[in-house]
């Protein structure tokens, strides 16, 4: 023990000489460590651990698939008396339950939040394992047709909408004009599984009954929604084709009856399959695991590959005082062990900061990534993560020490001791050198050249004019508060007067009646009467402000009118791209489309095309109507650095009407970066990757450059006695490393172009001018870490008087 | 670098010349104000102990490192406070080094290991003058036979005499000298010290450095040092 304690404490003093090494190891294995131990931790929730649902592998999500006279699934969703007549008479699940995913206002709070509302039947809590915080779950008081207005929050729900209400049991929560009295608050610890959406988390649990499904849905056999799920748990080992032969005739047969009178449907058939929860919850997930992992690993064997660079140089300056050790009787293994009590530091002090780092790494996957990434609520540091730190750090530890002792040549120990000059105990290839720095070179270029390649193309997107403004712009949905909507004139006149009311506040410029610019859209089966050619443009309804307020450009033409909006005028403004194709040769303005239905409508106007992110082609044909005055999404403009809460709005509205609640108000800037969110995490990671690359690549030429020069000292000490100035060394080490360098970037062209081969269709679009620019940027950023490399290891040399690179140790 | 009037012969002038080793808790005084002059055709040598301080002066002689105190003229220049670039200026043109472990480079012929200070120099000289020059000081140590070998092809007293042709290809006004036969046979060791008498016959400047009392007496002047001082200087207080 003592002598252990002995040899750590050695290792703490050797180490601490050389400050610049013990901060390059530690950024460097505590990073990719860091890195690999969250992709690991990452990969084993996904795929390795259980869900938290008691007899997780007995739970399966019912799938409805409905398909055409060809055999094609159309959808994969109920219909509302399919569901309910499963629910009732199937015998293969000895428990199941129903699930309904909607979003309702809060009307009984003042700041009146939407909330995500989930309406089950009373088995989900058991199935589930839903435990209860305080008061009760559902009981067969909420069984389906009980219509007992109760309802259970989420603990989240509870803390930040109530304030942890010790007093919440009993109280009341009003969703679409009922009352709801809460009898439970759900634990903390239960994770909902994501069976619809992933990251989608719900807020309120209510009974099935009360759910959105209007009455003569809930009867109708043609109509399918996604919102509405089946689960179950069977008793029986089943399996799950056993599971689709019973369920299939049960639902197909009853359709098939009660559709039998639509010709539509003649020759479609209903097929049911059994999903099980885990297979349905990681859909595709497990390979983009498989892809970080790789990744991850790569970087991780980069990171060991420079790190070894760095101790076999580290070795070749300690080569005197390991030898002086040998010299007084070490045997190879207690100088293994010597090694391995510093290896064995620096990859305990690497884990710690992994360790760090993966929590912040966690932290970051569930904040960003829990939409993409099912799951990411359960990670943190667990005994997997625990366990493959330690087993990494033990490893790492050993290889490196292993490394540096097996460089140690004993034969030539004595050489080394008795004279300074010549012959050194460690050797590592001038050949395997020059191989080190020619690949580090060629992945480098080629990593950073693809990294910095997907960091400019997001930013050109995230730049990209879209053709209209988003700056002081809101937009609001208003959703009617009870069962039933108003009549449309009653709808007009309270939409007219929110409308005027949002318009007078002070921090409000203008409102108009539409969507938001950037969705909202539906597409239009359109007809162009002249020719009879067939268009499906994307269409929305918009009053006559509209463009004038998100600053889309008017080329042709008129705007509507105030007369248009209030009469519903049969007329159109298209964007250019659908102007040309209506009309390629002239004017688009006069011709007549038809929606279908009767009567057509007259283009007359055309705008610019706007660029929406996320659209996938480059010339979307648009077209714009006007609306209805009883329109319920509206557009707020702010005056310049104001700003206006829900709960205004909210005033605004209830001093109107109460037949109607916020759905939603966000700003359009908001929203544009949520389209933008896949090029902002481009961006990001692309970045980051790239600068970690950068950082790695510094330090491997860095380590095999030191351990170069490190040999050459002697060489060097000769060089400067005979009067070599520095600037004559710079360029020696310069000149001799040249030809590795740009045998390096000369291979990552070839790797550049292999890649290019093999995956030319999905790169074809990046492939432009601008690559070369980009690929010169690269590499004159490499070429700069290469001087750095040839460089600073030189610098003890060089700035010191001569004698000390002459001697055989200072 | 400032020229100040001195003797067209004196080739070396050190002046109250010192040397502080400094660790944090010790100064060890490796030379203590050391007068030494050295004119053109000397051949001096420095002998003592060890440790007592040849090696530090051998280095400060040659611009290899900085005394801490005194004042140091080479050919009347003062070199007792230069930068590195402008020591490696006055090492290339005033000094060649004979080394111990002749310090050859291995990657280099014969020819390119001595023409390399000629590489370094300020004035850039055609390929043709260099290889005039090399082979003459070839021709000087009798090595001009083995132009194109690597040096671990040769003999160590083989090494040493390119080694000693390299320090002269310059013209140097001296060479200082560090035990020139320490890692050598005594038979090579006689062939290398009969060139440097031979080289000092014909004009050349000598400094060494040696603890080998029967090499030492080969010079004309001896000087011993002890405990970082010299003990007796008889013939130089005559010269000056």
């Amino acid at each position: 023990m003592s002598q252990f304690i002995y040899q750590q404490k050695q290792a703490w003093v050797s180490l601490k000489k050389n400050p610049g090494f013990v901060a390059t190891v530690l950024a460097t294995m505590g990073t990719t460590l860091g890195a690999l131990l969250c992709i690991l931790t990452l990969a084993y929730v996904l795929i390795a651990k259980p869900l938290p649902y008691p007899e997780q592998d007995n739970l399966h999500l019912v799938v409805h698939h409905i398909g055409d006279s060809k055999g094609e699934t159309n959808a994969s969703s109920f219909t509302y008396p399919g569901l309910i007549h499963l629910y009732k008479n199937q015998t293969v699940y000895d428990k199941s339950a129903l699930i309904y995913y909607d979003q309702d206002v809060l009307t009984s709070v003042d700041s009146q939040p939407t909330l995500n509302t989930l309406y089950v039947t009373p088995q989900w809590f058991s199935l589930l394992d839903a435990n209860i915080h305080i008061g009760r779950e559902f009981e067969a008081t909420e069984a389906l047709d009980s219509n007992n207005p109760v309802a259970i929050l989420t603990y989240d729900t509870w803390v930040n909408e109530f304030a942890a209400d010790a007093d919440i049991l009993n109280t009341k929560v009003t969703f679409k004009g009922v009352s709801f009295n809460v009898v439970g608050i759900l634990k903390q610890s239960f994770i909902e599984p994501a069976l619809s959406t992933t990251g989608l988390k719900s807020q309120v649990i209510l009974p099935w009954d009360y759910n959105g499904m209007n009455e003569r849905d809930r009867e109708s056999w043609g109509n399918i929604s996604s919102s509405q799920k089946f689960i179950g748990k069977i008793a029986s080992g089943a399996s799950l084709e056993q599971i689709s032969q019973t369920l299939t005739p049960l639902i197909h047969d009853t359709w098939r009856e009660k559709v039998a009178g639509v010709e539509f449907f003649n020759g479609w058939k209903i097929n049911m399959e059994a999903v099980p929860f885990k297979k349905q919850i990681l859909g595709d997930s497990t390979n983009t695991v498989y892809l970080l992992l790789a990744g991850v690993i790569g970087l991780v064997l980069i990171a060991c590959a420079n790190i070894s660079n760095l101790f076999i140089s580290r070795t070749a300056e300690q080569q005197r005082q390991l030898s002086i050790h040998a010299a007084v009787g070490a045997t190879k293994g207690k100088l293994f062990k010597t090694i391995f009590a510093e290896t064995g530091l620096l990859m305990f002090f690497s884990v710690v900061i992994a360790l760090m780092i993966a929590t912040v790494g966690f932290f970051v996957m569930q904040e960003f990534l829990s939409q993409r990434l099912p799951r990411v609520d359960e990670l943190m540091i667990n005994w997997v993560t625990l366990t493959s730190a330690i087993m990494i750090s033990l490893l790492f530890a050993l290889f490196f020490a292993g490394l540096s002792s097996r460089m140690i040549n004993y034969r030539a120990l004595n050489l080394t001791l008795q004279s300074s000059g010549k012959g050194t105990g460690i050797q590592v290839s001038k050949n395997i050198r020059k191989f080190l720095i020619i690949s580090q070179v060629a992945v480098v270029t080629s990593l950073v050249f693809v990294n910095i390649s997907l960091f400019k193309d997001s930013v050109n997107t995230i730049n990209q004019d879209i053709g209209f403004h988003t700056d002081n712009l809101m937009y609001t949905t208003f959703s009617s508060a009870g069962a039933t909507r108003p009549e449309r004139d009653m709808r007009k006149q309270l939409m007219n007067e929110v409308r005027e009311k949002l318009t007078a506040l002070p921090q409000v410029e203008q409102v108009v009646q539409a969507s938001s610019p950037l969705n909202g859209f539906n597409l239009w089966a359109t007809t162009v009467v002249a020719t009879n050619e067939r268009f499906t443009p994307e269409a929305k309804h918009i009053d006559q402000n509209y463009f004038n307020m998100i600053g889309q450009t008017l080329i042709e033409g008129d705007l509507f009118t105030a007369a248009d909006v209030k009469d519903e005028n049969r007329v159109a403004i298209v964007n250019e791209a659908f102007a040309n194709r209506i009309s390629p040769t002239e004017s688009a303005i006069g011709k007549q489309l038809s929606f279908g239905g009767n009567g057509n409508t007259k283009v007359i106007g055309v705008v610019k095309s706007v660029h929406i992110p996320g659209d996938t082609e480059e010339e979307i044909l648009r077209a714009y109507v006007p609306t209805s005055l009883a329109e319920n999404s509206m557009i707020i403009k702010l005056k310049p650095d104001a700003v206006i809460t829900r709960e205004q709005v909210v005033s605004v509205l209830t001093s109107v009407t109460s037949q109607y609640n916020i759905f939603e108000l966000e700003s359009l800037d908001a929203q544009k970066s949520q389209l933008l969110f896949t090029q902002y995490t481009t961006a990001i990671t692309s970045a980051v990757l790239a600068v970690i690359t950068f950082f790695l690549a510094a330090i491997g030429l860095y380590g095999i450059l030191s351990y170069s020069t490190q040999m050459r000292r002697f060489e060097i000490g000769t060089r400067l006695a005979i009067g070599a100035k520095r600037s004559d060394l710079i360029g020696l080490i310069i000149n001799d490393n040249l030809s590795s360098v740009i045998l390096g970037m000369i291979l990552s062209i070839f790797v550049l172009a292999g890649l290019y081969l093999g995956f030319s269709e999905a790169l074809a679009d990046y492939i432009n001018l601008m690559l070369l620019t980009l690929f010169i940027i690269t590499i004159s950023l490499i070429s700069l870490i290469s001087l750095f490399a040839c460089y600073w290891p030189l610098r003890p040399f060089i700035n010191r008087p001569a004698i000390h690179s002459l001697r055989g140790s200072d | 670098m400032s020229e100040v009037t001195a003797n067209i012969n004196t080739k070396i002038k050190m002046t109250n010349i010192s040397k502080i080793f400094e660790t944090q808790e010790l100064e060890t005084h490796a030379l203590r104000s050391i007068d030494l002059e050295i004119n053109a055709g000397d051949y001096v040598s420095i002998s003592g102990p060890s440790g007592c301080g040849k090696s530090t002066l051998l280095s400060i002689l040659g611009l290899l490192d900085m005394p801490s105190g005194g004042e140091f003229y080479i050919e009347g220049i003062n070199v007792t406070d230069l930068s590195l670039d402008e020591a490696a200026e006055i090492r290339n043109s005033k000094i060649g080094f004979i080394f111990q472990s002749f310090n050859l480079i291995d990657e280099l012929s014969v020819f390119d290991n001595v023409a390399l200070p000629l590489r370094y120099s300020k004035d850039k000289l055609s390929d043709e003058a260099i290889k005039k020059r090399v082979n003459e000081c070839l021709e000087l140590v009798a090595m001009s036979h083995r132009v194109s070998h690597k040096p671990n092809q040769l003999s160590g007293g083989q090494q040493q005499r390119i080694a000693i042709a390299r320090a002269l290809v310059a013209n140097p006004a001296i060479l200082l000298v560090d035990e020139p036969t320490g890692n050598l046979d005594s038979k090579s060791g006689d062939q290398v010290m009969d060139v440097l008498e031979k080289l000092n016959e014909n004009g050349t400047t000598i400094c060494m450095v040696t603890h080998d009392p029967r090499y030492a007496d080969m010079a004309r002047t001896q000087l011993k040092l002890l405990d970082g001082s010299i003990l007796t200087t008889p013939e130089l207080k005559a010269a000056v």
